[in-house]
């Protein structure tokens, strides 16, 4: 069984109906406030009703309820259907309808379709190969930030500390630009991708660092003295007892930073790293179709985070297994 | 990493030497020579001077005078692509040999890089919605302009345009804007593309960008003639005066056997190197 909010999955009989009748409520509700009889819902009931009656109060009203019980209707529709398929046919008709919000803007499909190729091939693996370097960096950093807080050695604490302490206050962008334009002052010239994944990995980590703590410190005392109750050295202790635990903690906000800093590296673009955004607004630019652009950059990032979620519940599921009945 | 941290520690070995050795001329153009590799900074979304064509590499007259200068020089060419600001900031540190980016040689970007060579001159222009119904560009006075950030027009604007360069045409400040909307990565045609003041009543651009934007079906057009006549310089670091003598002299020679005027022909449609 798993563990939910409401008891009821609101599959069938009445609060199948209530459900489904709270959803039409809301969605009537909304309708009204936005007055959607002036756009192309209300073009659409034109055949019912005269233009005078359609911009009227009455007519807000009517194409609001005719909203409302739509809704109501394929709610309840919806709620009939097994848990797995309702869940994943509404993923798919709100990414269907994002798809036909851009679709509207009347974009040049032969533009994106001549520019795509070289925006995956150079754009979407250079973010790939930044991200996955700073990923595995910003893991280590992670784990020797954390390691250094609770060392219970006050020269790593207060390294530790300094470390989170200035990472997490200063904005990426403004990391990235003392990285690449501050260092070359003491004689450092380090390249564009180089700066990004420092930047980027150093950021990051330090977020990560106070997670991977929280993680471990949320692991009840009670489990360390059972293990030295049973004679562990603390340094086992730490990594076969605390730490297995401590990950089923770690991994869900973990999986949100690496999402995160996959849409950060975006950021690089402006040292003039050729990544995703650099190319999308680049060619934009150059052509003066910027949205095109815009919008092909969006899809690619959020497919490339959809399979980072996807390694996200994996990961998930494996350390969750000592808690799944 | 490995590579990166040896690459990290051989800069840091070179840039100790070059700081013992600063006081010697030439030492850019030395480096040059030794890796037979000319790298040039430029931009990569100004048409048509250096933009990303559809064979995805860059390309344009400042890409082709960049070639050029290498082929005379008799090394390699590479491109990058640092950020305007990045670039016009100096104190390269050798990443980039050169900026050929249609740089304009202020006063102020002077202080802190050399403008060897003057390489072709390029009016701008104002530009306005298409439907507008300013007649002149005396009826634009007041209204909302957008130009690119810490550019010749956004100092136009401001009244403070100050170019160096021998041989530029006097000019006069024909506008007093209500508001100036910077411009970085958004494209400021966009914005008037929207239409006559939803967001700006007005742009002032390179005559050549305004005619690209035309000719891509953007709803604009130019308004009047040409406000003011700008130099365009290849730009270098301080401190390497025999680097910028052999730039000046192969410009002078692109100039006086036709080369520089068949690029611009290309690429802009007119002559824009001699000066009329």
């Amino acid at each position: 069984m798993k563990t939910s909010i409401f008891t009821t999955s609101f599959q069938r009989g009445k609060p199948r109906l209530k459900a489904a009748l709270v959803f039409g409520a809301i969605a009537f509700v909304i309708a009204f406030a936005a007055a959607v009889n002036t756009g192309i819902v209300g073009e659409l009931l034109r055949p019912a009703m005269s233009e005078a009656v359609l911009v009227g109060l009455w007519g807000r009203f009517a194409v609001a309820l005719v909203v409302g019980i739509l809704c109501f209707g394929g709610c309840y529709g919806l709620l009939g259907l097994p848990h797995r398929v309702q869940s994943w046919s509404v993923w798919a008709g709100l990414a269907l309808s994002a798809l036909l919000l851009f679709y509207s803007f009347d974009l040049s499909y032969e533009f994106i379709e001549r520019k795509l190729p070289f925006l995956l091939t150079q754009g979407a693996f250079t973010t790939i190969y930044v991200s996955a370097i700073s990923i595995v960096l910003a893991f280590t950093f992670a784990m020797l930030g954390a390691t250094a807080k609770l060392s219970g050695i006050a020269i790593l604490e207060g390294v530790g500390a300094f470390y989170t302490s200035y990472f997490r206050g200063v904005p990426l962008l403004v990391q990235l630009f003392l990285i690449y334009l501050g260092l070359p002052q003491i004689g450092l010239v380090i390249d564009p991708v180089p700066a990004a994944i420092a930047a980027l990995s150093l950021v990051y980590g330090a977020y990560m660092t106070e997670i991977f703590r929280s993680g471990i410190q949320s692991i009840p005392r009670g489990q360390w003295e059972a293990a030295d109750a049973l004679g562990l050295q603390r340094m086992v202790t730490f990594k076969k007892v605390i730490l297995p635990q401590a990950m089923r903690v770690i991994v869900p906000p973990t999986g949100n930073q690496f999402i995160s800093m996959l849409k950060d590296s975006s950021l690089v673009s402006v040292v003039g790293v050729w990544d995703i955004m650099f190319i999308a607004r680049t060619q934009g630019r150059a052509d003066f179709k910027i949205l095109e652009m815009l919008i092909t950059a969006s899809i690619i990032y959020w497919l490339l985070s959809v399979v980072l979620e996807m390694v996200q519940h994996r990961i998930e599921a494996h350390y969750s297994k000592s808690v799944t009945r | 990493m490995r590579s990166i941290i040896k690459k990290t520690l051989i800069c840091a070995g070179l840039m100790a030497a070059a700081i013992s050795t600063s006081s010697q001329a030439g030492k850019t153009l030395d480096a040059v020579l030794a890796d037979k590799m000319l790298v040039v900074g430029t931009n990569s979304d100004y048409r048509p001077n250096a933009f990303l064509g559809d064979r995805n590499e860059l390309e344009g007259f400042d890409i082709d005078v960049s070639r050029e200068v290498a082929k005379r020089l008799g090394v390699d060419v590479k491109f990058v692509t640092p950020g305007w600001e990045v670039m016009t900031a100096g104190r390269w540190q050798g990443r980039w040999h050169m900026v050929v980016g249609s740089m304009t040689p202020t006063t102020k970007r002077a202080e802190v890089l050399d403008f060897p060579a003057t390489y072709y001159f390029i009016p701008a222009g104002v530009a306005v919605h298409k439907n507008s119904s300013a007649k002149s560009i005396a009826d634009l006075n007041g209204k909302v302009f957008g130009v690119v950030s810490t550019s010749t027009y956004h100092r136009y604007l401001e009244h403070n345009l100050k170019i160096d360069a021998v041989g530029t045409p006097p000019f006069e400040y024909q506008i007093k804007p209500q508001e100036i909307r910077l411009y970085g990565d958004i494209n400021e045609f966009d914005d008037l593309s929207l239409g006559e003041g939803v967001r700006l009543d007005a742009v002032i651009q390179s005559v050549s960008v305004i005619n690209q934007a035309v000719s891509k079906g953007l709803p604009v057009k130019m308004l009047g003639d040409p406000v003011f006549y700008e130099p365009l310089a290849i730009a270098i670091d301080k401190g390497d005066a025999e680097f910028g003598k052999k730039v000046h002299a192969i410009i002078e020679d692109m100039k006086s056997d036709g080369t520089l005027v068949g690029l611009s022909r290309k690429w802009h449609g007119v002559d824009y190197v001699t000066v009329k």
